[in-house]
């Protein structure tokens, strides 16, 4: 299976990062499961040309990296191989993950989580004591010169956290990592894991479903023992541990029973996926709306992603609902919401008579029906809510308890006079915002990202000041058609966009009426039309209106085929990483007399006292063309996230469900 | 006998125009049917039965008076203004033919091949000369229709060409005027933009900056409330006086001059965003269309256009629907000025920043191909 929906590219490019990382060997073997499928040591010998004990040695490092199943038969006693590009690919992730780790969960948890990427998988009680072992060096290195970070491949860098000089204990250790397990970051690792769904699948043919879900639902176990007191423990604690403050004045929830030391972990890169998306989510509300509205939206995520194990939820998977999906209330967000944001900027003032509350409060139950496109999508829904005849009337009454603390009141038993409008804005002016009118203006940014056409959040119910939920389906669609419409605005101009809208919005168009619709000359649509369908963003469809199929008895219908489109982008994009790796690869070889030099163990960490002027120069240019290159491979992973993997794609044939 | 029947097609006429409705541009576009006719008061009163009444329908239709037509249902007869069955007399046998032609094609005009064609005059000179004749008479004259940009068409001298015939506003001469609608869907922007947000200072620095700190933005907040933001409700607050609106926000661009201004999404529930009927006023009243006055559905279909560019949006709040500004903290400020073109930040992606994004011989390109990525010189630019 994995390999059935391999692109070429994406093939090459899972072989460039192992590659990249782990070294000749282990990539070789990987290309080979890649190409030929699933095989046995002996098959993988004679096609590598390479010794079995060699062989071993190379599965033995993508077994330990999480890079391959293997799957050991019970009556012929044979086990085979089997490549999981999935994996292979979240390396270029690797880098991003923990630099979101490191932003929302603090140093302690960036050091932990970077320890297990690095060996793929690892026991708690080893993780303990790398983690003390490698802290206790920085902790010495804190007066002397700390390590330069020389931007190594993937730019995870030793911890630089030089500043820290507080001694840590095993037990705040085993405190994050429980942390880190309650959160869904890291999960504890069964053999059956490394095997692949297919196997699973034959050995309990019936019961499929259930298999694979008791299997992760193992795994989750601890997860959720550790839940209750690191997630929805009080928020001073959460908050404490989210900000990574070391100085805890508590004990450790956690006694070293709940986790033993013998217990695996490996990252979770579905958990962390979602971390991804929804920074990524974030950025789309800075770009759309403006930067105080990112953050709420920020904490409505964090607050959401509580109740979200991955981004893609398994269709076989009936537990989980379409149509009611997890929702959180305003106090629940508020919780999250960073003190330091400033929720009193970022919308316009206009006066209390030109908001229509009634809509702007306006409680929508269920995700809206239409295929979103932005610019047709949700007409129908925002239609079929019923509005008061005298909306008017409703409107100037509502409109003053907007400007009060909310109809729902504030829990601080704020009592506002019935036309308090004014003298609320002019408390908080004076001895600064309460909570509650904190929270009210929260709820504000709040409806404004719901009243939004691009569906950020969905308003979807009144229990505590609010109910909200993210529709991701919708959303990352749009996304999907935001980055796909950059692209085209970046290569056809403004014009080549707006005719691809009018196709995407219209369906089939004939050759004729596009012209009119679009406003421009009938010569510039029909170059830029072609030149799209060269590019392969259009097709076209030839109907002949008579037998002799001459041109002029023919209509032409453009469309915009989105499956084919987003499927060829995707493919680009794994080009032009593979391209930026290989380019890298090049660049190393020019420059290998220095790089050579570079890695002897007497230069490392003190290039620039070891290395002559005119040598220095060169690395440093190496470096800067190094991080350049990887700078923009990873902005392509951002772009590989919004179309493969936030979301399954309408036909969703893009990526196997991986556990 | 004559002179009866004379008074009959008088009164049969008059009646029919009695019974036409609406202004006269559209009136005369009824027709009437035989059960039509046989209805009037009239033919009851003076008992015309069925022989007669269609005697004098011919004879009316030979004064160009009525014009026949084809229906479903059976013949039709539809009136010709009596000004414009003037125009037939003193006319020739050929020229009658031309002319009644062109007549009859309206607003749209018809193709000189066609109309040759259809009259069956096949002498070029002779055809030519019938032409220039009523050209001279000032009865018809020429243009040349958008559908087909070589046709030279002719029209009635009293009539414009339809709009399907001229393109509507969006052509001059026959040409579409790009530069015209540029202008156009750049001033409607703008109009959007302006309605359709907030307008502050940042304070110096980036806006950015004063937002994320929670101290700050009070001074802020205090300030905007006593100077900008007094002085743009007092603007919002008469958005019925459009033209007002035109001249206050240039005096503001020019007050704060010097700090940066932003502008700010409006809160949900917002009831004033610009309306298509807003819109076609405040163009109006701007006065920079040439004369031609653009109607609602030209403007709708500026605002299309600006919709399929991703740059506005409709928003429905309650029962108006009205337009705002994607992306509205990214736009400029300031106003759209003619004759410039106005900036707008690109988004970008992976994609369209590396040189593969927009690599004319990305599908060759491969290891070992005649382009890779070692050799490639626009990685060789990207990277200098």
């Amino acid at each position: 299976m994995a390999s059935s929906t391999q692109t070429k590219n994406s093939a090459e490019l899972c072989v460039l990062l192992i590659r990249e990382l782990y070294g000749q060997l282990p990539s070789r073997i990987f290309e080979i499961l890649l190409s030929t499928g699933r095989s046995t040591v002996q098959q993988l010998a004679r096609i590598s040309s390479t010794g079995l004990r060699h062989v071993r040695h190379g599965l033995a490092v993508l077994i330990q990296q999480n890079l391959i199943y293997h799957y050991t038969d019970s009556d012929t006693s044979r086990t085979i191989y089997e490549a999981n590009h999935y994996y292979a690919y979240n390396i270029v992730r690797n880098g991003k993950i923990l630099d979101c780790v490191h932003r929302n969960y603090g140093e302690a948890a960036k050091g932990i989580v970077h320890l297990v990427m690095a060996s793929g998988h690892m026991r708690v009680g080893s993780i303990v004591d790398a983690y003390l072992k490698s802290h206790g060096k920085v902790a010495n290195n804190v007066n002397g010169s700390s390590e330069p970070t020389n931007g190594h491949a993937n730019g995870d860098d030793p911890f630089d956290d030089s500043a820290e000089e507080i001694q840590v204990s095993g037990h705040q250790v085993l405190d994050d990592i429980a942390h880190l397990i309650a959160i869904g970051i890291l999960e504890p690792l069964s053999p059956k894991m490394l095997q692949s769904p297919e196997d699973i699948k034959r050995e309990h043919e019936s019961r499929v479903v259930h298999t694979v879900r008791d299997i992760r639902n193992r795994s989750q176990n601890l997860k959720m023992l550790l839940e209750p007191t690191y997630l929805y423990g009080s928020g001073a604690k959460r908050r404490k541990l989210a900000n990574g403050d070391r100085t805890r004045g508590f004990s450790a929830a956690n006694d070293d029973d709940t986790i033993e030391d013998t217990i695996i972990l490996r990252v979770n890169y579905e958990k962390c996926l979602v971390e991804l998306r929804n920074q990524r989510l974030c950025q789309f509300v800075d770009d759309n709306i403006g930067h105080t509205a990112a953050q709420v939206y920020g904490a409505l995520l964090a607050a959401l992603s509580k109740k979200l194990s991955c981004c893609q939820p398994d269709p076989r998977d009936d537990s989980i609902d379409p149509m009611n999906p997890p929702t959180v209330t305003t106090i629940e967000i508020f919780e999250y919401l960073k003190l330091s944001v400033d929720v009193f900027g970022g919308i316009g003032k206009p006066s209390a008579d030109q908001i229509n509350v009634t809509s702007a409060e306006k409680v929508e139950r269920h995700p809206p029906s239409g295929d979103g496109d932005g610019d047709e999508a949700g007409y129908d829904a925002q239609a079929s809510i019923e509005e008061p005849d005298n909306y008017g009337d409703v409107d100037m009454e509502m409109a003053n308890g907007y400007h009060l603390n909310g109809a729902h009141g504030g829990n601080d038993g704020e009592v506002s006079g019935p036309n308090g409008t004014k003298d609320t804005k002019v408390t908080f002016a004076d001895k600064g915002p309460t909570k509650a009118e904190r929270m009210q203006r929260m709820r504000q940014h709040l409806l404004v990202l719901a009243e939004s056409r691009i569906h950020f959040v969905r308003h979807s119910g009144t229990r505590d000041m609010g109910e909200w939920t993210v529709d991701f389906e919708i959303l990352i669609r749009q996304l999907r058609f935001l980055e796909l419409d950059t692209i085209i605005e970046d290569t056809f101009g403004r014009e080549g966009l707006r005719l691809i809208k009018i196709l995407r919005a219209k369906g089939k168009i004939d050759d004729k009426t596009l012209p009119t619709m679009a406003l421009m000359q009938k010569g510039d649509v029909h170059m830029k039309m072609v030149e799209m369908e060269l590019a392969g963003f259009l097709d076209v469809q030839e109907v002949p209106r008579d037998n002799n199929r001459v041109a002029a008895r023919t209509l032409f219908l453009w469309f915009f085929d989105e499956h084919r489109t987003l499927t060829r982008t995707l493919d680009n994009t794994y080009k032009a990483m593979v391209r930026h790796l290989q380019r890298l690869e090049v660049e190393g070889q020019k420059k290998k007399n220095i790089l050579s030099l570079v890695e002897r163990t007497d230069v490392q960490g003190m290039e620039e006292e070891k290395l002559n002027g005119d040598a220095f120069n060169e690395y440093q240019q190496f470096l800067d063309i190094q991080s350049r290159l990887l700078g923009q491979v990873s902005k392509l992973d951002d772009l590989v996230s919004v179309l493969r993997d936030y979301q399954a794609q309408v036909l969703s044939v893009l990526r196997p469900p991986v556990f | 006998m004559d002179d009866k029947k004379e008074l009959l097609k008088d009164q049969l006429y008059q009646a029919c125009e009695e019974k036409l409705e609406g202004p006269d541009v559209t009136a005369y576009s009824r027709s009437f049917s035989q059960d039509d006719l046989q209805s009037l008061s009239i033919c009851r009163e003076l008992k015309i039965d069925l022989k007669a009444l269609m005697g004098l329908v011919q004879s009316l239709t030979n004064d160009r008076r009525f014009i026949p037509l084809q229906s479903a249902s059976g013949p039709v007869w539809r009136l010709r203004p009596e000004e414009e069955a003037n125009k037939y007399r003193g006319l020739e046998k050929d020229q009658v033919l031309v002319y009644s032609w062109i007549d009859n094609a309206g607003g749209e005009g018809i193709w000189q091949q066609t109309l040759r064609n259809k009259t069956g005059i096949t002498q070029d000179q002779q055809f030519k000369n019938i032409l220039k004749q009523l050209e001279a008479k000032r009865l018809i004259t020429s243009f040349m229709s958008v559908q087909n940009a070589s046709h030279k068409c002719w029209i009635k001298a009293s009539i414009k060409p339809s709009i399907k015939a001229t393109g509507g506003p969006w052509y001059a001469d026959g040409d579409l005027d790009e530069s015209f609608i540029n202008i156009l869907l750049n001033v409607v922007f703008d109009f959007i933009k302006d309605q359709g947000s907030y307008s502050t200072r940042g304070t110096g620095g980036t806006a950015r900056g004063a937002s994320t700190s929670p101290v700050l933005p009070k001074k802020v907040l205090k300030g905007k409330e006593s100077e900008v933001a007094v002085a743009a409700r007092g603007k919002k607050r008469d958005a019925d006086a459009i033209t007002n609106d035109d001249e206050s926000t240039p005096l503001k661009a020019r007050r704060s001059n010097g700090q940066q201004r932003i502008l700010l999404p409006m809160p949900a529930g917002y009831s004033n965003y610009i309306t298509l009927a807003e819109i076609t006023e405040r163009i109006a009243a701007a006065n920079i269309t040439r004369g031609t006055k653009l109607k609602e559905s030209d403007v709708k279909q500026l605002l299309d256009v600006l919709m399929y560019d991703g740059r506005i949006e409709e928003i429905k709040v309650g029962r108006r629907v009205g337009y705002r500004a994607v992306r509205i903290s990214k736009h400029d400020p300031s106003n759209f000025v003619p004759g410039s073109v106005p900036s707008y930040d690109l988004p970008s992606n992976g994609l369209t920043e590396a040189p593969c994004g927009r690599c004319p011989v990305f599908e060759l390109c491969e290891e070992g191909g005649p382009v890779w990525a070692g050799g490639c010189e626009y990685f060789d630019g990207w990277l200098a």
